[in-house]
């Protein structure tokens, strides 16, 4: 058989002209789906990457609570989830923050906004991602944490704003009782941050946004949990709602990739009737594949597209192949009469024929994956894109993330092997069909 | 920090107070979470039972047209007209909005506590609290109906007052609960006939959120009343304000299907 496959890569370029144009057909197929699988791949990694280090944790616990007959949204008894967290993985990193959205009103100008409130002694996600240009003009992370009526501006609501370093911004929100309640922010900082995710929240501190919503002190609206390492989510995830039932809380986990997005950007808390009638904490505890879940949705949907493309390709290869195969033994009756008079069996030419077709695909296809593997390099050190653009949600420092996996890479390769040896089956199996008389008087 | 209030005080001093109370509840940062106040003071308590009595529409139907025009600065005018039918003695009624056309046909029909706008564009009903602001204006829903600020809040002399012309009672009202809009507030009742004619909404840290004039009344009947002109202006976002005038007032019975959901979908086709 390897004297055959020999023959068959001999083969291949025996019509270059030929060959060349079917070939870089599967170059181009194989180019536009290592580069899809890439780009799909870069964009899960930095999304969730991303992500962590702005609005969600390894796990993610928010919820609600109801008290007197009334739910509000938001966490009660904190430092319970908190010890219940602790106790049970000592190595995980625990973070709380509120979540308020609250209108801001300066300068005659109002907008709705999301605030986040940190606690700057314990929390250091924003420090080293928020960028402050000129610290003369846009201040800094320390004068911030300093200031416990601090607040850090994105560079873009600032800009809206006209906002200065010192500026006072009154907020006005209607709490989790449904009073409404102000307070006065200083700007202490204008920021900006490649992080998509991180580049509108207006940072405060965690006790100014749970005294503005006039929440008690073990209030607070998410949890955040970092492992240092990121594996078995779910069943650290199960070990963790273990503790938390055996605290007292009710717990469940997302039904839906939807809720656990929502469970991740859950703000503004306000009260609905409790028809249940019992005082509780209802826990939604979300791992961060959970929340990628809609992600990874939206980019099977980007990578179905483009199969569908490359499918449509295919296809037409599939046309070429059949024709150029039927060429081919039209040709080669001669060739294929005289391997028939030698004894050659009629199922070894058609393994020939075959052979040939699949090595032309690979050896184009494995060109075009490399080339898509160079142009992913190339792209994710080369053009610099702006982080607020409509690619934004794909940058990492700019850059677009596309990350080939040998995979991914070998898959593409494998799957259009295949297609070859599917589509030249047929006219090969008609041209290991032909009796060697036929062939050698070319009467076929 | 908490707006001082309870002081009888001269003009130009009520005037510094009042502003410096604006100032003090602008500037502050978290003041005052909530009043330490935990009574009511009879008097006042007897002058907002008054006002209300007056106010109080129970036992009419009423049928009325409000226009009401919204000023924001740098923006143009906008105007809405609303015809209005209401029955407080079932805690009902039904807003339907008749200007600008982009506006017509849409409409609010409170049941209770339920709450629905329906938007004709869709042709759905939306559940809405029942302290909605009227089409993003200063004008809001829970403006109709039987007033009961005793059960809400402690109320509290807090000085006297010149509005306009007029001389009033400055009566605080301090939330007992939190679950109210306005946990602060200050209602300024002319001792000429008992009604209200100015109204001030504090946030929980004693910031000023918006004031509200009265500025007209109608009689419907004998000691009954309905304002006719009504000016909000938003304290927070400077220029923005909205006068009200409220026309075609009628008494006459109202038929019970226009308090439905029904009656909305049929008014917008």
């Amino acid at each position: 058989m390897e004297h055959f496959i020999v023959l068959a890569f001999k083969n291949v370029f025996r019509q270059k002209k030929r060959s060349f144009t079917l070939g870089v057909n599967y170059a181009v197929v194989a180019f536009i789906l290592v580069l899809l699988m890439a780009f799909s791949h870069g964009a899960s990694v930095n999304i969730a990457d991303s992500l962590v280090k702005a609005t969600a944790g390894h796990i993610t616990i928010t919820g609600q609570f109801a008290k007197g007959g009334k739910i509000y949204n938001g966490l009660s008894r904190t430092p319970d989830i908190v010890s219940a967290v602790t106790d049970t993985y000592g190595d995980a990193k625990v973070l709380v923050r509120y979540l308020v959205r609250s209108t801001l009103y300066f300068n005659g100008l109002s907008k709705r906004l999301s605030f986040t409130g940190i606690d700057t002694g314990k929390d250091p996600t924003f420090q080293d991602q928020a960028v402050f240009k000129n610290p003369a003009s846009d201040g800094s992370w320390s004068g911030f944490a300093q200031d416990p009526n601090g607040v850090l501006m994105p560079q873009d609501t600032a800009n809206y704003f006209g906002l200065k370093l010192g500026d006072q911004v009154v907020l006005s929100t209607r709490t989790r009782f449904g009073a409404f309640n102000t307070g006065i922010l200083t700007v202490r900082g204008i920021y900006t941050t490649d992080n998509y995710f991180a580049k509108d929240l207006v940072l405060t501190h965690f006790d100014f946004l749970r005294n503005l919503d006039l929440a008690d002190p073990t209030a607070s609206t998410a949890v955040y949990v970092y492992f240092p390492r990121v594996e078995n989510l779910s069943a650290k995830r199960d070990n963790i709602d273990r503790a938390l039932k055996a605290k007292g809380f009710d717990v469940a986990v997302p039904a839906s990739d939807t809720e656990a997005i929502a469970a991740v950007s859950a703000a503004s808390p306000k009260y609905e009737t409790d028809k249940e009638g019992r005082d509780r904490v209802m826990l939604k505890v979300a791992t961060l594949d959970e929340v990628l879940g809609l992600v990874r949705t939206i980019l099977a949907a980007v990578n179905a597209v483009g199969a569908l493309i490359s499918l449509v390709m295919l296809f037409i290869i599939a046309v070429s192949i059949f024709i150029n195969l039927k060429m081919n033994i039209n040709e080669r009756l001669m060739e294929i009469g005289t391997m028939r008079a030698l004894g050659v069996e009629g199922w070894r030419v058609t393994v020939l024929f075959i052979l040939e077709s699949v090595s032309l695909a690979l050896v184009f296809s494995i060109l075009g994956g490399l080339l898509a593997v160079g142009a992913s390099a190339l792209i994710r050190i080369g053009p610099t894109f702006p982080p607020g653009g409509n690619l934004g949600i794909f940058l990492q420092k700019g850059h677009l993330m596309l990350l080939p996996t040998l995979g991914s890479f070998i898959s593409v390769i494998l799957v259009i092997g295949l297609f070859a040896a599917l589509f030249s089956f047929f006219p090969a199996r008609k041209g290991g069909a032909i009796p060697p008389v036929a062939a050698l008087t070319k009467t076929f | 920090m908490e707006v001082p209030m309870r002081v009888n005080v001269s003009k130009i001093e009520k005037t510094a107070v009042f502003f410096l109370s604006l100032m003090v509840g602008i500037l502050s940062p978290l003041g005052a979470q909530q009043s330490s106040v935990t009574s009511s003071d009879p008097g006042a308590v007897k002058i907002v039972r008054n006002y209300e009595d007056k106010l109080n529409l129970v036992g009419f139907d009423i049928t009325n047209t409000f226009t009401l025009i919204q000023k924001k600065s740098g923006e143009a005018d906008r105007v809405l007209q609303i015809k209005i039918y209401r029955r407080d003695s079932a805690d009902t009624f039904t807003l339907i909005f008749q200007y600008p056309n982009s506006e017509k046909g849409k409409g609010y029909y409170r049941n209770k506590d339920d709450l629905f706008l329906y938007l004709p564009s869709t042709r759905e009903f939306v559940y809405r609290n029942r302290k909605d602001d009227v089409g993003s204006t200063d004008v809001r829903t829970d403006l109709f109906g039987k007033a009961s600020a005793e059960t809400q809040y402690y109320l509290n002399l807090a000085g006297t007052a010149t509005v306009a012309k007029w001389e009033c009672d400055v009566v605080r009202y301090d939330a007992k609960q939190l679950d109210v809009s306005y946990p602060i507030q200050k209602w300024y009742i002319r001792r000429t006939d008992g009604l209200p004619v100015k109204v001030e909404n504090f946030s929980a840290s004693g910031t000023l959120l918006r004031t509200t004039y009265y500025v007209d009344y109608q009689q419907v009947a004998p000691n009954k009343y309905i304002f006719t002109k009504l000016l909000g202006v938003d304290a927070l976002e400077k220029g923005q304000q909205t006068f009200l005038t409220n026309e075609g007032i009628s008494t006459a019975k109202i038929p019970n299907y226009v308090f439905s959901k029904a009656f909305l979908e049929e008014q917008s086709r």
